[in-house]
């Protein structure tokens, strides 16, 4: 939702985009001010849901920053492809979605679901991304995995398209603040977000079944945020500090929150990651801050 | 009789029509058809034989699009829950189709041999039979040329002809003919030589010319369309238009925002505008921008250039979550849309322009407003192919059975929404000929790209209906229920047409095969006010988007005025045409004269869009028409 803006900033243009013969739903924020030549920031969005789910976190990061959010195909106004699709695949349209918009050089920010296809994106284009965030995501079929309970609510879409049972079961997937205020992941996931079919989050699982980035984080080049809440029962905190040491040139940052926390936190997260992007070198500082 | 044209297929008159155009070539039809007709579809398939000739001329893209749908009610309905093949099952009209035929024993006899002989003339190369020349399809110089070609083209055509025979023998009633006549007409159009890779010579041309290439291009297609829902041949490519940047472009901005809609107030571009504000409601059951097409094509940049305040609503793709939208949802969003607009532009009144669903919701709206003491809210109601009157409504109500009408309703409910990707698959085998088997040779055995033209874009861009609309919308479809006053309710009130007393402006398609003129033209008989009925040219999308400046555009209208219901637009539409004139231009023109002297006062334009409660949210097209 669009809502009452604090500060003047480019605006947001939905518009639809035909990459290899499907078509997304994008949103482009062209980088004003200081920022018109800095590359984007790309926003990978958590399984399920549609680009306006993300609306908390761009409203509190830096209003000139130039930024791209899509729905995943299948989800949200996207297309559904054609056929399942895996996350190297995936991570190749994005790629050609980018140049398509411009956009040759990018950053790459990743929640959850997002974060395993940030983190192909960056193996993949070496050269294309520049940095990388990787929020409350792990290391895809190889990881601390979450309580089966989770995993179990985790398998349908159920909670994208019923909002009572979303309310319900949202403080034990979510964790966090979601714990106290239950009805702000219903809200989330709702006010404004559009559902896509079954299939397109049976494909966005599907996707993900078998993958694993834990090879390949050794040869991760770009520096890389790595941040992770300390209540998320989907991604145990082990994970994000698990990723941390094993990217060479990583920052850790735990949180107090659970895992949407940089969506319900995102006044005290956003400056991190701002901070972290414009870092004139954020390799220099490896530091691990305390909770 | 010969193959006819895509555009006038409807049985009996179109047989009038076109068996008096080729005498020479079918001449037992035309007699046929002359003791079948009475006399009053004679005149009418005259008149609109005169209409077709100017439409004929049109290019070969128009057509399709022509033949490209919005949504008519009746079918709607009952098709999309169950899919496509539900239609080409015969049932209880294929037993009384086969219990007519046997009834008549010596004609079908007569029929037979009349097939046999002529099939033997084929054989021996004696045969007079050729397709009609409007027919594209065997336009190819190689279907005459070719000995053997020339015998398949023959030999399907005495087929065919025999086949659409046998259902004229049977002497069905008027639904099992409308319905058997479909499937028959289905089957022969399918079984066409031009279909089939190893006769056509045009692909047997291409395929030689490009070494293969075309054929392998083409199975590329075939299997990218047919791999994902609607599973049928794409008419446009899919990167051939982006809405916002070369359709759907008219300047605005979103004002309001609401979980149902997007309201889009378009920038004015005169120095001066007329007071009251125009509210545009489109069809729920597409993307709204059919009336903001390209440049230079679009309604909407029209009326904003003639000094018209427009606002657009832009309705939400509803998905699982919003199963429970029905009328009164629509109603009261446009009530909401109306008040914005009010408040916008302090007025105390709103113009409004219903489209085809759009507008049947917007009459029910009005209706309302009426009996709650608020009609003058409505300062002019326009309508476009809006069917408020079912009965008859069509080939596609004689599909619609009660059965059928509970079975899709069931299944919309069980899923939240009715795909609009069905919808698209049973739209397009109503019309095969052009929707299938043009785009299935065009793309596919010659394998070329489909034209990018706007129209045939926004009509892949299909929305969904959420399941209580479904209901809502089924459930005045099988009562007819906006005919009789009180029958319906719209928020908390019953329906009665015949109360909405203000100035009406009512646009139909004389090519029109989903909302059929004579359907549309029934509003004037239910509307209490003055009611200016207009026959544009072309089909249901096509006769509404007719922007000025093409030479060959008219349209009919016979005065009206005084609002004496009954007085000025007679019940039987033959009368009407009769006393129709036909005027040259397009009826935007007309319309826009019509509207202006409704609107109020001229008055300085507003510098700025929306105000302090409704502020500019976005640009126009707004974030809802991207929504798959």
């Amino acid at each position: 939702m669009t809502a009452e803006r604090a500060r003047p900033r480019a605006e947001d243009r939905v518009r639809n985009v035909t990459v290899r013969g499907v078509t997304g739903r994008v949103s482009v924020r062209p980088g004003v001010g200081s920022y018109t030549d800095q590359v984007p920031l790309l926003l990978c969005n958590g399984i399920g849901t549609s680009l306006e789910a993300l609306q908390p976190l761009v409203d509190e990061l830096h209003p000139d920053r130039g930024l791209v959010r899509f729905d995943v195909p299948g989800v949200g106004g996207s297309q559904l492809p054609p056929f399942p699709y895996t996350i190297a695949g995936l991570a190749s349209w994005v790629t050609a979605l980018m140049a398509k918009l411009g956009h040759r050089r990018f950053d790459v920010l990743g929640l959850s679901w997002g974060g395993g296809l940030a983190q192909q994106l960056a193996v993949q284009g070496p050269r294309r991304v520049r940095r990388v965030v990787l929020v409350a995501t792990g290391t895809g079929t190889l990881m601390v995995p979450a309580h089966p309970r989770v995993l179990r609510i985790m398998s349908t879409p159920q909670r994208h398209r019923d909002p009572a049972y979303a309310a319900k079961v949202a403080p034990q997937i979510y964790g966090g603040s979601m714990r106290t205020h239950p009805a702000r992941g219903a809200a989330l996931l709702h006010g404004a977000t559009r559902s896509g079919s079954k299939l397109g989050y049976y494909y966005q699982l599907a996707a993900m079944t078998g993958w694993t980035s834990l090879p390949f984080l050794r040869l991760l080049r770009q520096p890389t945020l790595v941040m992770g809440g300390d209540d998320d029962p989907i991604i145990p905190v082990a994970n994000p500090k698990m990723q941390a040491a094993l990217i060479p040139h990583s920052q850790l940052h735990i949180y107090h929150g659970g895992h949407l926390g940089i969506l319900t936190e995102a006044d005290a997260l956003a400056p991190v990651i701002d901070t972290f992007l414009d870092d004139e070198d954020p390799t220099r500082t490896r530091s691990t801050p305390d909770e | 009789m010969t193959t006819t044209g895509a555009r006038t297929r409807r049985p009996r008159k179109s047989t009038a029509t076109k068996s008096t155009g080729s005498k020479q070539r079918a001449p037992r039809a035309a007699e046929k058809a002359a003791s079948e007709g009475d006399a009053s579809a004679t005149t009418a398939a005259q008149a609109e034989r005169r209409m077709h000739d100017v439409d004929e001329s049109q290019e070969a893209a128009e057509r399709s699009a022509d033949t490209a749908l919005a949504t008519p009610l009746d079918l709607l309905l009952s098709k999309a829950g169950s899919g496509p093949l539900r239609q080409f099952v015969p049932g209880m009209s294929g037993v009384r189709l086969a219990a007519g035929v046997a009834r008549h024993p010596r004609v079908v006899a007569k029929r037979t041999a009349g097939l046999a002989y002529e099939l033997t003339r084929v054989g021996l190369g004696r045969s007079q039979l050729a397709p009609a020349e409007k027919d594209r399809r065997f336009a190819e110089e190689g279907w005459a040329k070719n000995p053997a070609l020339k015998r398949a083209l023959q030999s399907y055509l005495a087929l065919g002809a025999a086949a659409r025979g046998l259902v004229d023998d049977a002497g069905l009633s008027w639904g099992d003919d409308q319905r058997m006549r479909f499937i028959v007409e289905n089957v022969v159009e399918a079984a066409a030589p031009s279909n089939n890779p190893f006769l056509n010579p045009a692909v047997l041309k291409r395929t030689l010319d490009t070494g293969g290439g075309s054929l392998v291009a083409g199975s590329r297609r075939f299997v990218k369309d047919f791999a994902t829902a609607p599973r049928v041949p794409s008419m446009v490519e899919a990167d051939a238009f982006e809405v916002g940047r070369d359709i759907a472009v008219t300047p605005g901005a979103v004002v309001l925002r609401t979980d149902v809609f997007e309201l889009i107030q378009y920038t004015p571009q005169t120095p001066k505008v007329r007071a009251v504000p125009m509210l545009i409601v489109p069809p729920t059951i597409n993307k709204y921008y059919v009336i903001d097409l390209a440049e230079h094509r679009s309604l909407v940049e029209h009326l904003v250039q003639n000094g018209q305040q427009v606002f657009c609503i832009s309705w939400r793709n509803p998905d699982v979550r919003h199963a429970d939208w029905g009328l009164d949802t629509y109603g009261q969003a446009i009530l909401e849309a109306m008040t914005a607009c009010e408040k916008i532009t302090r007025q105390k009144q709103t113009s409004i322009f219903g489209i085809c669903s759009g507008g049947l919701i917007a009459s029910m709206v009005l209706a309302h407003l009426a009996e709650i003491g608020q009609a003058d809210r409505v300062a002019a109601y326009s309508l476009a192919v809006t069917v408020l009157d079912q009965e008859r409504a069509g080939v596609t109500s004689a599909l619609l059975s009660e059965e059928a009408a509970a079975a899709s309703t069931l299944a919309s409910k069980e899923k939240g929404y009715l795909d609009g990707r069905t919808l698209a698959e049973v739209f397009a085998w109503l019309r095969p000929n052009d929707l299938i088997w043009n785009y299935w040779v065009n793309n596919y055995l010659m394998g070329h790209a489909p034209k990018a033209f706007d129209i045939l874009y926004w009509n892949a861009d299909p929305v969904r209906m959420s399941a209580a609309m479904h209901r809502d919308f089924m459930d005045l479809a099988m009562r007819n229920a906006l005919v009789k006053p009180g029958a319906s309710t719209m928020l908390g009130t019953k329906v009665d047409l015949g109360r909405i007393t203000t100035d009406s402006y009512i646009v139909a398609g004389i090519a029109d095969h989903l909302c059929k003129w004579e359907s549309c033209y029934q509003t004037t008989q239910l509307f209490g006010g003055d009611t200016k009925f207009v026959l544009s040219t072309s089909g249901h999308i096509a006769a509404m988007v007719n922007p000025p400046g093409n030479p060959k555009a008219s349209f009919q209208t016979a005065p009206s005025g005084g609002g004496r219901q009954g007085s000025d637009n007679p019940k039987d539409t033959v009368k009407w045409l009769a006393r129709a004139v036909k005027v040259k231009g397009s009826w935007w023109e007309d319309w826009t004269t019509w509207l202006a002297g409704r609107t109020g006062e001229e008055r300085t334009a507003p510098r700025r869009l929306g105000n302090a409660k409704y502020a500019p949210l976005d640009k126009a097209p707004g974030t809802y028409v991207h929504d798959r």
